[in-house]
This record gives structure tokens, C-alpha cells and sequence, in this order.
């Protein structure tokens, strides 16, 4: 009894707050440069899942990039498209969400899921019970570009014939 | 490369310290530390100052922190590893000292992170990785870790009774640590039933947001003696790993190999197995990560972290006492002070002077675990009296 009103005391200082100054506020909006992956964001909007690929060595990159780490070229990337469809190896269920994403009014699940091409892919359920996920599932996995112009990746439950293996 | 010994050490109290700006928390820490090496700022050489400073006023918060604690011409570095900045500061004071570049060297360890709200603190930290993850998908350190746990309960079937448990015993430490934030028990249910932050890891799974200051004072064996410390402490081995930043390119969920990499490198330096570590502290931002901790540490087999905690081993009395001053999970984690902090408590328990929450130690070695992120940085830190 004695002890529950000490952590009532205790309680009640932690949240007890000190006279403060409000600082200046700052704002910082980037202008990203997407010149090199441009074709990557623009391909989201047409639903299509796009990597690339160093045609000397082979090597595939997800996210994108036009450099590659192995030959240190930068002139051998193709653009290749990922299949839209891929098998998830983990996800969670954002409930405490972050400056930036507040006004999102359902608490949003990220996966992510290895596509056949042999990368893995960060999505969002969208529409999709968080019961019904789990891990191994069989997603369909689409680009889109939203009305407030930000780009996302969807998966959902996927419906149709196996997975084929490439 | 010379021998380095531990000469003093300072831990501010841990908390939402809105009764002080972070160099007045720096200078409780570097105060404590210079009494406790009986020594003053003159005998002080360099200064690194270890802060992630993202959620700060001041955009360069070294030269405030080393002027107002009065090292204003000894800082010449501050240095940067997101939540393992504290331990890259002692690593990078400690090659000063090892290379015989300088005797002394002090790593301040500092971060105010409550003076933000938490929708701006949990997005700042979110923006690990802004382009390719947090932009399109709005990720949190909770949920990184909570992508860890799913994979590790998937592939494990560790449980979230299991997690709880790492909670459980890390309140129950932090009662009898005063510097830590949280000074309550909680219970297995009231873990599973507390709200839930990034599903499978709920409030309690989660460290809090905590400003605090830890200090170590470094010094070669020429000045340990020239200083007569009664009690040295000695970093026998340092390992560092580190890993890629998009979550998409690693292997698995269910293990950091940055822990692996630099566990192997501490062992070998050290020359002890894991085993051998008598006391150590391991990096539970979420219990997810201290369960992950005991099998790259080696403590136990993959996948058997959730029956280590089971069993109590983790417990003062176990095989290996783990996060006996709270852990990050209750002791608070301020991100740049986090690292020093774990050598401050394992210099106390390596002197037994660990009090209430003492280790009983037969060879007096320990081992220190900070990670970075979700695995992108780690260092392993083995002490030894």
C-alpha cells in the first residue's frame, strides 16, 4: 500500500516539468536527387517493381543503384523489372507511428518478402487483417504512387497459381 | 599496441532530466569520473565526446560539452555510431591511448532525447535509413526490432512470455540501481498486457526515451601507476562489426552479425571464450535484442535465448548475470551515453562495488555488448581486474 503511493509520488515528479525556453523552430525539407534511380520511382506509379543489374558481373541491387560495389563501374547497369510476387520473411504493425506518418489513421504493417529474382522487398499491407499475416506467406506485390504524391509498395495476399521459382 | 586500463568512471542519473541541459548532465558524469581517478581536467589529454546529437539544440554539441566541464581545449573529436556512439568513443579514445599517441583520455558519452516530442523523437530514429525505408514505409527502431522479433518467433518459437521475462528481470535490477530511469517492478502480465507499440514488441518490450551522460577516464599503464590507482581496470579486448543499412539486404531476421563479428574479434583479443565472462551487459533497446545478444554472444545456442531467460540464467545466481543495472530496457538508454554507461557498470562490478546488485565474481571478467542501430554498428568490450 505505502509502496503504490511512493510510485504515485514518483510518478506524478517524472512528469512534473521544470521552467524551459522554446527554442527557435527549424525545419528541414531535402530535395533529394533521384536523376540515377529515376526510373525506379517513376515505374512504383505503374504498379511495377523495378532493381538493377551489373551486366559484367551479374549482381542484382534492391533498392536500385547505378554504381556497382563488386567492378566499381558504373556504365554496365541495366534496369531489370521484379516479378510482382515474393514470399514473406518478416512483418510487424506500426502502432506508435512516427512525425511524418501521425495522420495515417490505421496502424500500418510492414513486411518484407524475397521476390524470385533472389532480392527482398519492404512493403505495406494494405486492406490485409493483421491475423491473417504470417511469416512465408504468399504476397502479390504492387508499386503505387498515392494521391498525396508519396510512392509506396503493397503487398497482398496473393491469389492464383504457386509461386514459380526462378 | 599498449595495455589500457579504466581509472575512473561517472553516470549521470538517467531519466526525463528536464531539470538540466545536456552539458549539465555531461559535467555530473565527468565530475563523478575525475574524483572517483582522483584526478583533474590538467591530466586529461584528449577528450571524445560521444553524442548522436540528433534530437538536439545544438547542431556541433561537443565544444558546449568540453567547455562546460572544462575540457574546452582538450576536444578535438566528437564521434558518431547511433546508439553505440558511447562505445565508439572509448573505442576511439582507447587507440589513442593503446597506439601511445596519448596517456589519458576521457570518453564522454551524452544525449538529451525527452526536450523533442515523441512523435518527432520516434521519427528521427526512424530515419535510420530515410530513402529507401523510412519515406515509403514510416519505419521506427520499434519497428526494426519488431521485425526481428517476428522472424525469431517464427523460426524459434521464442515467446512473448519469453520477452517479457527480459523485461521482468531488467525492472527488478533497475530497483536497485538509483541512476536508473524506471524504479518499479512489473510482472509478466502487466508486460503482455501493456499497449502495443510495434506488434509483437508492446510498451514494455521497449526502452525508454531517456537523457543521461556516462563518463570513462582512460589511461596507459605508465600513468595508471604514476596516478597510484588502487584498482585498475583493464580493457583486455575491444571488437567492432558493423552491417548493411537497408534491412532488405540482410540474410535473416533472427541474429545481428555485426554482434557475431565483433564478439569473435573481443574473444580472440582477449583470449577468453563466452564461457569465461563472468558479468556482462548486453544491448536490450528491446528484449527482442537481448535475447538475440545471448546467442551471438554465445551464451547460448541459436535459438535458445527464450529458454535461457526461461531458466533464470540470466539472473544474479545463473550461469551469467546479464544487465544487472537495469539494462538499456529500464536503466534508460540515452544513445551516446549508453556505451560508457555499460563500462561504468561492469568497472563497478569488476571492483565489487556493485552493492545491492553485485555479481559474484571468481576471475573478474566482463564483457560490454553496444549495438548501433538494428545491427548496422556494434562493438564488444572485454574487461578485466
Amino acid at each position: 500500500m505505502l509502496r503504490h503511493y511512493f510510485e504515485k509520488v514518483i510518478n506524478a515528479l517524472e512528469k512534473f516539468s521544470y521552467p524551459t525556453l522554446k527554442s527557435r523552430p527549424l525545419t528541414l525539407i531535402h530535395e533529394i536527387p533521384i536523376l540515377r534511380t529515376e526510373k525506379y520511382w517513376n515505374k512504383l506509379g505503374r504498379g511495377e517493381i523495378y532493381a538493377t543489374k551489373c551486366i559484367r558481373c551479374n549482381t542484382i541491387y534492391y533498392p536500385p543503384q547505378i554504381d556497382c560495389i563488386s567492378c566499381l563501374t558504373s556504365q554496365h547497369m541495366k534496369w531489370i523489372k521484379l516479378s510482382n510476387e515474393g514470399i514473406i520473411e518478416t512483418f510487424t504493425q506500426v502502432h506508435l507511428k512516427p512525425q511524418g506518418f501521425t495522420n495515417c489513421e490505421y496502424n500500418y504493417i510492414i513486411g518484407i518478402a524475397r521476390v524470385p529474382e533472389g532480392v527482398k522487398v519492404m512493403g505495406w499491407f494494405l486492406n490485409t487483417n493483421v491475423k491473417d499475416v504470417y511469416i512465408g506467406m504468399h504476397v502479390k506485390i504492387l508499386g503505387k504512387i498515392t494521391s498525396d504524391n508519396f510512392h509506396l509498395i503493397i503487398f497482398e495476399p496473393y491469389k492464383g497459381k504457386p509461386l514459380n521459382k526462378k | 599496441m599498449r595495455p589500457v586500463g579504466i581509472i575512473g568512471v561517472g553516470n549521470s542519473k538517467f531519466g526525463r532530466r528536464s531539470d538540466a541541459t545536456f552539458p549539465e548532465i555531461a559535467f555530473e558524469a565527468v565530475k563523478e569520473a575525475l574524483e572517483d581517478a582522483k584526478i583533474t581536467q590538467k591530466d586529461i589529454e584528449v577528450s571524445v565526446v560521444g553524442s548522436t546529437g540528433t534530437r538536439l539544440y545544438e547542431s556541433y554539441p561537443s565544444p558546449s560539452v568540453n567547455e562546460y566541464v572544462g575540457l574546452a581545449d582538450k576536444g578535438p573529436i566528437r564521434v558518431e555510431a547511433a546508439c553505440a556512439t558511447g562505445s565508439a568513443a572509448i573505442f576511439t579514445a582507447y587507440n589513442m591511448v593503446s597506439s601511445g599517441y596519448v596517456d589519458t583520455a576521457i570518453a564522454i558519452g551524452v544525449e538529451k532525447m525527452c526536450e523533442v516530442d515523441t512523435p518527432t523523437t520516434t521519427a528521427v530514429g526512424g530515419r535510420a535509413n530515410y530513402l529507401w525505408e523510412f519515406h515509403m514505409f514510416g519505419t521506427s527502431f520499434t519497428a526494426y526490432y519488431a521485425l526481428f522479433a517476428s522472424a525469431h518467433m517464427s523460426k524459434y518459437n521464442t515467446t512473448e512470455e519469453q520477452l517479457a521475462k527480459v523485461a521482468v528481470k531488467n525492472h527488478h535490477y533497475a530497483t536497485k540501481n538509483p541512476k536508473a530511469h524506471f524504479q518499479k517492478e512489473i510482472t509478466v502480465e502487466e508486460v503482455l498486457n501493456s499497449r502495443v507499440v510495434c506488434w509483437p514488441l508492446k510498451l514494455y518490450d521497449c526502452c525508454p526515451i531517456s537523457d543521461g551522460a556516462a563518463t570513462v577516464i582512460l589511461a596507459s599503464e605508465d600513468k595508471v601507476k604514476e596516478f597510484k590507482v588502487e584498482d585498475p581496470i583493464w580493457i583486455k579486448g575491444i571488437g567492432f562489426g558493423s552491417d548493411v543499412n537497408n534491412l532488405t539486404r540482410r540474410g535473416d531476421y533472427t541474429s545481428l552479425s555485426a554482434t557475431r563479428m565483433a564478439s569473435e574479434m573481443a574473444y580472440k583479443m582477449a583470449k577468453v571464450t563466452p564461457k569465461d565472462i563472468e558479468v556482462a551487459e548486453v544491448h536490450d533497446c528491446f528484449t527482442i535484442a537481448e535475447i538475440m545478444a545471448y546467442e551471438d554472444l554465445g551464451f547460448c545456442k541459436k535459438g535458445e535465448g527464450g529458454k535461457l531467460i526461461d531458466e533464470g540464467e540470466t539472473w544474479i545466481g545463473g550461469r551469467i548475470p546479464i544487465n544487472i543495472d537495469g539494462g538499456l530496457k529500464a536503466k534508460g538508454h540515452p544513445l551516446g551515453a549508453t556505451g560508457c554507461s555499460m563500462i561504468y557498470e561492469l568497472t563497478k562490478q569488476l571492483r565489487n562495488e556493485g552493492g545491492k546488485r553485485q555479481a559474484p565474481l571468481n576471475n573478474y571478467i566482463a564483457l560490454a555488448h553496444n549495438v548501433g542501430m538494428a545491427g548496422q554498428y556494434c562493438y564488444v568490450t572485454i574487461l578485466r581486474r
